[in-house]
């Protein structure tokens, strides 16, 4: 089976070749027993190892197991087994849980909450030939079935990230003189990127990342901390699964910065692709097209929305557009309406300018894609990079690209890349600020702009991975 | 058949160490080699961390790339008599295995550990940008070599397999992939022609493909506008241990092999031989050419029959081949 992950992570040092120079971190308790001298394995039918003592006697060995948070620790591999990755996060996980909480007492059940993204919403749309608004209100209605209590748009938490990114610019671009690292600013929505950041680059990188929480997270949050206050139950009574493009989302939910230590409860639980909930619905007999619509939930009871709303700039957050359009006119007084793209080397490589009599006044590109980023880097390291703010995402053609979308088994993939496209700008969109609900937030549950709530709730850090060095290294 | 191939001089070019590859300038005037010592030597009638694994020569002469298990490839540009590193490449993941120039000196390909292959493209400035980054084989790659007239790449892998590819559009995609060998493949070459390819493998066997275009005569399947490869002779029962090197001399057609049995053959393609089913012949077999498995054999570009090699014994010897009379 073709690796699901990125190519931005496959690259990134997860590899079978256990090489004497990489370590895998996972620390092996050995249990000492008296006098049992010399042990034998022996492997029964089913797989599993017993050990044999000298008397005769035999115990259960347990299996090593690899989880997502270890991945993450670690800079070498034992295994690249997808499933061995991916075991605490599959559709599996999140029937057993569904299955089991609704056995439970209703004082005892989990409050189950889905976070549906955009971009799986249209690759399902396309699948089943429906519009968004209805792709959305049959989509909580199939999880409701399920036995989801609550289902939301991930487009409402990006509204957040983008706001923060777009401050974050400003900041930084007005800190220029002061520090060498102000500028480029790297968007921090995709995990592929990131982990490629943290484990093959490091500290000459970072720096320049975004702090900005990518949407799932900043959703993560919301249903964690602001929906679990509303709700009068603890972070850790809450069930939050996200439905994402991507297998990489499952990585990004699994940092030990989104697990609560207070709540003991991560922000995001479970993560399923586009493809697994497909699969879920297959398993149900169930196709989307033919359930009923059930109307859509709002975060905020104020609101209540029964179109989804969208954002300009594309199947991948947005991001340049935004925070180009609010650095415009928040540092030139310029307001900006169309952007142009330049493509550069290849179509995931563009770039934007703003100019002004003759002068470059902002200079934005966006990378996809693991070329491109290779680029980039290279580019930064050497000091040689032009760009203020630079849209990174680790798939060729973005989010809507992902290697968790629905394929065509009989369409080409263009074709099928395009509708998918289509279908995810037929929604209306809104500037971020005009959101019903966003300005409220901001107020009642951050306490403003900028506050400490926000930072702590909506930014994020990020870590180098130390590579181990190991005396058992071969120096060829 | 032992004086077809007659040893002119060896030098200890990488002592204490391997000799892993040697590269002709395209003038025919320099040779350069590389070892485990880390060293990259210019040898003529006129730095890395870690083993330096292949070099190779621009097309023009005034570049030599150098990769190496350290993860980078060098550009070293020829300053009068002196080479200065201009550039570093960076970003395999791991040992990168070979390095090639494309014929039009515009492009260049590395291969590794990590299963990649990639294209970078140089321009006027020297600068280098990564075009694309190939994941087809499931292996570590072992060769890369480009189609000596068009914009061709062929890469050879642990996967026991050959791929080609070619641009499309904005991007690089695997075209072909041939399967027949039954364990590493090791290295390949292309004939002067650049309609056949030769690969040497861990299997002991030489293969070699020829290129089917599109509504060929011999009525080989194409699928699209993609050419095939079909493998129309292997050389098998001649060598005794796996084959490190082959080398197609541009100027006679001859093809050189490096063995792991320490010795150097050369094979001819008999003269009237059916080219969709030709027949080669051994012409020169020298055994213990080097005192250790030979890695490395490279056809002079200028001078015909002047042949290098270099060894595990961490030894470069010329040779000069003469075909043999009546064959």
């Amino acid at each position: 089976m073709a690796s699901p992950f990125s190519g931005a992570l496959q690259l990134t040092d997860l590899d079978d070749f256990i090489g004497p120079s990489q370590e895998c971190i996972k620390p092996i308790k050995v249990d000492k027993t008296l006098g049992s001298g010399v042990a034998k394995i022996h492997i029964e039918d089913d797989g599993s190892y017993f050990q044999v003592s000298q008397d005769g006697g035999t115990r259960k060995l347990e299996k090593a197991k690899i989880s997502l948070d270890d991945c993450l620790a670690c800079s070498g591999c034992v295994t690249s087994a997808e499933t061995v990755l991916i075991t605490q996060q599959s559709h599996e996980e999140l029937r057993k849980v569904l299955d089991a909480n609704k056995t439970l007492a209703p004082g005892q059940q989990r409050l189950i909450v889905i976070s549906v993204s955009p971009q799986s919403r249209a690759s399902l749309a396309v699948r089943f030939q429906l519009n968004p608004t209805d792709t959305a209100r049959k989509l909580t209605a199939f999880f409701k079935k399920l036995g989801a209590h609550y289902v939301f748009d991930t487009a409402f938490s990006r509204n957040f990230s983008l706001l923060e990114s777009q401050r974050e610019f400003v900041r930084r671009f007005r800190a220029q003189t002061d520090s060498k690292q102000a500028l480029p600013v790297l968007t921090s929505a995709c995990p592929g990127w990131i982990c490629y950041a943290e484990k093959t680059h490091g500290n000459s990188i970072i720096p320049y990342v975004s702090t900005a929480r990518s949407p799932q997270q900043v959703m993560g949050s919301l249903v964690k901390d602001f929906f679990a206050r509303q709700q009068c139950v603890t972070p850790d009574k809450i069930y939050h699964v996200t439905v994402m493009p991507c297998y990489d989302k499952k990585l990004e939910a699994s940092r030990p910065d989104f697990f609560s230590q207070e709540h003991q409860t991560r922000d995001v639980d479970c993560v399923v692709t586009t493809g697994e909930v497909l699969k879920l619905l297959e398993e149900e007999g169930v196709s989307l097209s033919e359930l009923e619509p059930a109307p859509l939930d709002s975060l905020c009871s104020s609101v209540s929305a029964q179109e989804p709303i969208s954002h300009r700039g594309g199947g991948s957050g947005g991001y340049l557009e935004h925070v180009f359009r609010h650095a415009a006119r928040e540092l030139f007084g310029i307001h900006v309406d169309e952007i142009t793209y330049k493509p550069l080397r290849n179509k995931d490589f563009q770039e934007v300018m703003l100019e002004s009599e003759g002068r470059v006044l902002l200079h934005f590109a966006v990378a996809y894609g693991f070329r491109n980023i290779q680029n980039l880097v290279q580019k930064l390291k050497r000091g040689r990079c032009p760009y203020h703010y630079v849209e990174v995402m680790a798939c060729p053609a973005g989010c809507l690209n992902g290697g968790g979308q629905l394929k065509a088994p009989d369409a080409p993939d263009k074709q099928l890349l395009q509708d998918v496209e289509r279908l995810y700008g037929m929604v209306r969109t809104e500037a971020p600020e005009d959101v019903p609900g966003v300005q409220e937030l901001y107020g009642h549950w951050l306490h403003g702009e900028g506050s400490t709530q926000a930072d702590r709730l909506l930014h994020t850090s990020y870590h180098a991975v130390e590579k181990a060095s190991s005396g058992l290294s071969i120096r060829w | 058949m032992k004086d077809s191939l007659v040893l002119l001089g060896r030098v200890p070019a990488h002592p204490d160490s391997r000799c892993w590859f040697l590269a002709w300038n395209p003038a025919g005037t320099l040779l350069a080699s590389c070892g485990g010592d880390r060293r990259v030597r210019i040898w003529g009638t006129e730095g890395h961390q870690r083993t330096v694994r292949k070099v190779a020569w621009s097309p023009c002469g005034n570049y030599l790339a150098s990769a190496s298990f350290d993860a980078t490839t060098c550009i070293w540009k020829k300053n009068q008599d002196d080479f200065e590193c201009v550039n570093i490449l960076e970003g395999h993941e791991n040992e990168i295995k070979s390095v090639a120039w494309a014929p039009s000196g515009n492009l260049l390909a590395t291969c590794s550990r990590d299963k990649s292959v990639w294209v970078w493209e140089v321009d006027e400035e020297d600068e280098y940008e990564c075009v694309s980054v190939l994941n087809s084989h499931t292996q570590d790659v072992k060769h890369v070599v480009w189609h000596p007239s068009q914009e061709l790449l062929a890469s050879a892998s642990y996967d026991d397999t050959v791929k080609l590819y070619r641009e499309e559009e904005d991007d690089w995609v695997c075209c072909a992939t041939l399967e027949g060998h039954e364990s590493t493949v090791w290295s390949l070459a292309f004939d002067p022609s650049g309609q056949r390819l030769a690969s040497c493998s861990d299997d002991r066997t030489v293969r070699i493909w020829r290129q089917y275009l599109p509504g060929n005569e011999q009525g080989v399947v194409c699928s699209g506008s993609d050419p095939s490869w079909k493998c129309i002779c292997t050389l098998s029962g001649f060598h005794s241990r796996t084959i490190y090197d082959v080398a197609w001399c541009q100027l006679t057609g001859a093809l050189a092999t490096a063995c792991g049995d320490d010795a150097i053959r050369v094979f001819e393609e008999d003269p009237g031989s059916d080219p969709q089913q030709p027949t080669f012949s051994l012409t020169a077999h020298l055994p213990q050419a080097h005192s250790q498995d030979v890695n490395c054999v490279a056809w002079n570009p200028k001078e015909q029959g002047l042949l290098a090699s270099c060894s595990d014994d961490g030894e470069v010897a010329f040779w000069k081949y003469q075909r043999p009379e009546g064959l």
